[in-house]
Order: structure tokens, then C-alpha cells, then sequence
């Protein structure tokens, strides 16, 4: 499934735009609450991240939006997409 | 005036991991050894460029505890590093790495290289010219405006450049400068706070703070920082894409270089005043090292009687001349994004055969290092700090025998 530009990704979009990004390599089946700390997610991936959030969904991540509780699975990062879009 | 500097039987050009493994195994084995560094200390990357850890010396297993892959000279840097920074192996996934420390491996290098008596080590020297007369090599050194000569039976090129290859004119291989590893600059910071997952997570944000505030330069997206295992002290690991003023990326051009040394400096100032102003546990810091030289993964590799392949490390492939296991994925570096890592189908480390450390076709030469007869794919294994010793350890013994 692909995200829309500016509009709220779900888990599985995230999953699939977090691939093409080239942020993080996920399998297809990475569940929503897999950690993606786990799977690769570093801090020079979590900079790349931000531009990337910045760029496609128009929202600004702070450092305080960026701890372990926020980027945990990308039910969570979605999640946090989606409240600084609201 | 060309002075004499005598005849050996071994000569190694370049004291980093490989060549430093080289020397020592060479002299052990009995073969009267020179040891040629341009810079003042041995360790190469490991120590001029701040590179801090060990990987590719254990097996790759699901398993908890660390098994070393080589054991022999790897098994022996093991053991003084971790007695000297009391911190031993550590996981990652399936992966075992070794936290070092530039500052140790320096003096463990002094040590191991000053208690063989059949090796010299010459500092402040570089080797500027091979020549090969009847059956022996004629090299050339220059230090300040001397020029010396000296002889030997046997050549080990431990450049990590392949530096004897383009003075032969002999085949040799660099890939494309768009596929080219990326080089890093490393550098030591002073700062108290510490380094933990919540903190490096803190650090990305404030540092995409700063670019988007024009304050810092977008090259900062690079940068890793890591706990050096000593108290207050962090390496900064800045990737970058190598490319300077224009032109694609090029580790054997000096002015491509020199642009690297600048960037590097100047983006590691900028972040460093930057986090000290914007983030508390900061406050405190500056920059306390610079390395020697920025960080080089891959340039110009010799073609051997045999190329290693990406294909023969995927398939865990084994030789009847092997003489090391590589153990490390395939840790690719094509941008200045972080690492992408290629693993073996199985759980299995592959054979390097000797052929890859022999240069087709010429007689008493040998290579060690990052720039063995591998192609692209599978240097990005081979180049290890841990494979090095273990390809230098191999190159020593076959040059002395
Ligand atoms: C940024 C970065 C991060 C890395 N991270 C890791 C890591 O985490 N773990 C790991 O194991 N590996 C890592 N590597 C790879 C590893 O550090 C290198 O591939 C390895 O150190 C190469 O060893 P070498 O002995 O082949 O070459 P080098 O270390 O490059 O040594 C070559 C030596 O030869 C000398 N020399 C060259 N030409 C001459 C000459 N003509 N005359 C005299 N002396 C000469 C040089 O001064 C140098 O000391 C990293 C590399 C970089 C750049």
C-alpha cells in the first residue's frame, strides 16, 4: 500500500514508505509492532527520517518526538505522524 | 646522495592492520624483515583515522559467546586489547564485534613490533618506487629529502592502495566512483554526558534542528556518535559522499582528499559548538582529537590468481589454498546513508584463498589488507580490521617461506 503525500500513513503504508525511502530494509511481513530500532533504525537513519517526514507528510519531528516510545514500531511512528498532522 | 639501506627478506610497505600482522609473522617465521610506515605510528585506519573497533574476528552464529574466526595473530590483538580496555567482545544481532581503542592499539603495536628481533620498523618513511633486478626487489624510500634504497627476496604490499600495482603497471581494479565505498572522517569529542540509545535519538533531532535552522550543513545528516569505553571521551563517525567541488569521489587524488580533510573539520567544529550551545548534557564539549587522516574503505585493489567474489561469500565457498575465514557481511557504504549489510545464505563464514593474496603471474610478491584480489562486493568484507590481520598473518608467512 502506498502513502499519500501530506495525509496520515497507517502502519502498513509506513511499512511500505519506510522501504522505499531507503531508510530501513523491512520484509514485506514486518509486523506493525515489530521494533524497528531492532531492524536497523539508527540515529544517522533517524536524521534521514526526519528530512524524509519533513519532506512527504510536511510535519517537523522535535528531538522530543524522538525517543525509543515514538519510533518503536511503526504503529507508533505512525501514530506520531499522524498527531502532529492533526 | 642515495644511501643503502641494506637487503632483506621480507619487506612490508605499510604498517596498518595487515601489514603490521605481516611484519611480525614474517620476522617469527625467521625471514630478516623491514617494516616501511610513512606515518609515526603503526595501525593504519585503526589508529591514523580513528577507526574504533574490531569486526570480522569471531564467527558469525546465533549463538551467545564470541569464537574467534582465525585464531593465531588475531586471537593475540584480542587478547592485549581487551586487557587494555578491559572491555571484551560485544553483540550485535548476530554479530560480534570488538570495541578498541586508537590510543591502546598504537602502543600495543609499539610493543609487538619492538620485541621481534628480526624486524626493523622504519617511521617517517614512504616508499616511493619497485623495481624488480634479476631476483630481487629494488625499493626506493623517501623521508624528508633523502632518498634510500634497499633489497629483498620477498614484497609484501600491505599499502591498503595497492600502491606496488601501479608501480609494476600492473592489473589492478578500482570500481566505479559511484558504487565506490564512501569514506568517513572520525573524530574524538570530550563530553561528559552519556552515550546512550535515548541520547544518540535526542542528538539526531537537535542536529536536524540545526541544519533546518541553516545553522549546520547538511552534511551533518553523516554523523554517528559512539562511546569510546573511556570515561567523558565519544568518537564522531561523519559519512560522507566524497565528492568535492564538482567532481565524483577519487581516494588516490590529493586534492579529492584534501577537500575530505576540510569538510570533515569543519562539519565536526560546527556540530560540536552547536550541540554545546543547544543541548545541556553538552555543554561542556569540544573536540579533543583529530585523526591523521580521514577515513578511506575502499580504493585500488590488486587483481590476484584468484578474485574473490560477493557470490563466493554468500555461498560460504571453501578453497583448497585457503588461508583465512572471512566472517564479516558484506557491509555496504555506496552512500553516505549508513550501512546496508549483505549476510551469507547460512550462518557460515567463506575461505580466502591464497591466490588472493598473490598477484598473477609475479614471483615473491604479496598482498595483504583492504586491497587484496577481491571484487567490490566481497572487499566489503574483506576489508575488516580482523580479516587484515588475519590476510597480513598469511601474507608474513608465505613471504618469509
Ligand atoms: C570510516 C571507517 C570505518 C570503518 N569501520 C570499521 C570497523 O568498525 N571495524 C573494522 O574492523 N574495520 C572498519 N573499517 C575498515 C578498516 O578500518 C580498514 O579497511 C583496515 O584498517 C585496512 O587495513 P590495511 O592494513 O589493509 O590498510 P590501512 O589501515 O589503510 O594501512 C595502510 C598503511 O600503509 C601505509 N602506507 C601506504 N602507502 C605507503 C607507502 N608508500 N609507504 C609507507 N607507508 C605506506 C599507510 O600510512 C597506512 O598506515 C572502517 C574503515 C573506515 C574508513
Amino acid at each position: 500500500m502506498r502513502a499519500t503525500k501530506n495525509k496520515a500513513p497507517n502502519p502498513t503504508e509506513l511499512i511500505d514508505w519506510l522501504n522505499d525511502e531507503g531508510l530501513v530494509e523491512l520484509d514485506w511481513d514486518f509486523p506493525e509492532e515489530g521494533d524497528l530500532i531492532a531492524a536497523g533504525l539508527d540515529s544517522m537513519a533517524v536524521m534521514q527520517l526526519v528530512v524524509a517526514v519533513e519532506d512527504f507528510f510536511g510535519v517537523e519531528l522535535t528531538p522530543d518526538n524522538l525517543t525509543r516510545t515514538n519510533l518503536e514500531s511503526p504503529r507508533k511512528l505512525a501514530a506520531l505522524i499522524a498527531s502532529k498532522m492533526s | 646522495m642515495i644511501a643503502d639501506h641494506g637487503r632483506f627478506d621480507v619487506v612490508v610497505i605499510g604498517g596498518g592492520s595487515a601489514g603490521m600482522a605481516a611484519a611480525i609473522t614474517a620476522a617469527r617465521s625467521g625471514a630478516r624483515t623491514i617494516l616501511i610506515e610513512r606515518h609515526g605510528y603503526a595501525g593504519g585506519m585503526g589508529t591514523a583515522s580513528l577507526v574504533h573497533s574490531f569486526c570480522g574476528l569471531y564467527l558469525l552464529r546465533r549463538e551467545p559467546g564470541a569464537v574467534i574466526a582465525n585464531p593465531g595473530f588475531c586471537g593475540e590483538i584480542e587478547q592485549r586489547m581487551s586487557a587494555a580496555t578491559g572491555i571484551g567482545p560485544q553483540r550485535m544481532g548476530r554479530l560480534d564485534v570488538l570495541p578498541q581503542h586508537p590510543v591502546e592499539f598504537v602502543r600495543i603495536a609499539d610493543e609487538m613490533l619492538a620485541a621481534e628481533p628480526m624486524l626493523e620498523t622504519l617511521f617517517h618513511a614512504e616508499v616511493c618506487g619497485i623495481e624488480r633486478d634479476a631476483d630481487e626487489w629494488r625499493i626506493s624510500l623517501t623521508h624528508r629529502t633523502d632518498c634510500t634504497r634497499l633489497a629483498s627476496s620477498s614484497i609484501v604490499d600491505a599499502s591498503g592502495d595497492a600502491v606496488v600495482a601501479a608501480w609494476l603497471g600492473r592489473e589492478c581494479a578500482v570500481a566505479p566512483a559511484e558504487k565506490l565505498q564512501r569514506p568517513a572522517y572520525v573524530f574524538g569529542v570530550r563530553c561528559a554526558a552519556a552515550i546512550d540509545e535515548a541520547a544518540r535519538l535526542r542528538i539526531s533531532g537537535r542536529l536536524c534542528e540545526g541544519i533546518r535552522e541553516g545553522l549546520l550543513p547538511p552534511e551533518a545528516l553523516g554523523l554517528t556518535f559512539r562511546a569510546s569505553g573511556r570515561l567523558g571521551e565519544v568518537f564522531g563517525t561523519l559519512d560522507l559522499t566524497g565528492n568535492m567541488n564538482g567532481r565524483d569521489f577519487d581516494p588516490l587524488d590529493a586534492s579529492c582528499l584534501s577537500g575530505l580533510e576540510f569538510t570533515g573539520r569543519q562539519v565536526a567544529a560546527a556540530v560540536v559548538r552547536y550541540l554545546a550551545g543547544h543541548d545541556a548534557t553538552w555543554s561542556d564539549s569540544y573536540i579533543s582529537h583529530w585523526p591523521a587522516r580521514a577515513g578511506i574503505r575502499e580504493s585500488r585493489r590488486w587483481v590476484g590468481e584468484y578474485v574473490l567474489t560477493g557470490e563466493d561469500l554468500l555461498e560460504s565457498r571453501h578453497f583448497d589454498d585457503e588461508i583465512a575465514l572471512a566472517t564479516w557481511p558484506m557491509e555496504m557504504r555506496e552512500t553516505a546513508k549508513g550501512p546496508k549489510l549483505r549476510f551469507p545464505t547460512e550462518d557460515l563464514p567463506a575461505g580466502i584463498p591464497l591466490r588472493c593474496l598473490k598477484p598473477a603471474g609475479i614471483d615473491r610478491l604479496f598482498v595483504a589488507g583492504r586491497c587484496i584480489s577481491a571484487d567490490h562486493e566481497a572487499q566489503a568484507s574483506i576489508r575488516v580490521m580482523g580479516t587484515c590481520f588475519a590476510t597480513g598473518e598469511a601474507a608474513g608467512r608465505a613471504a618469509a617461506g
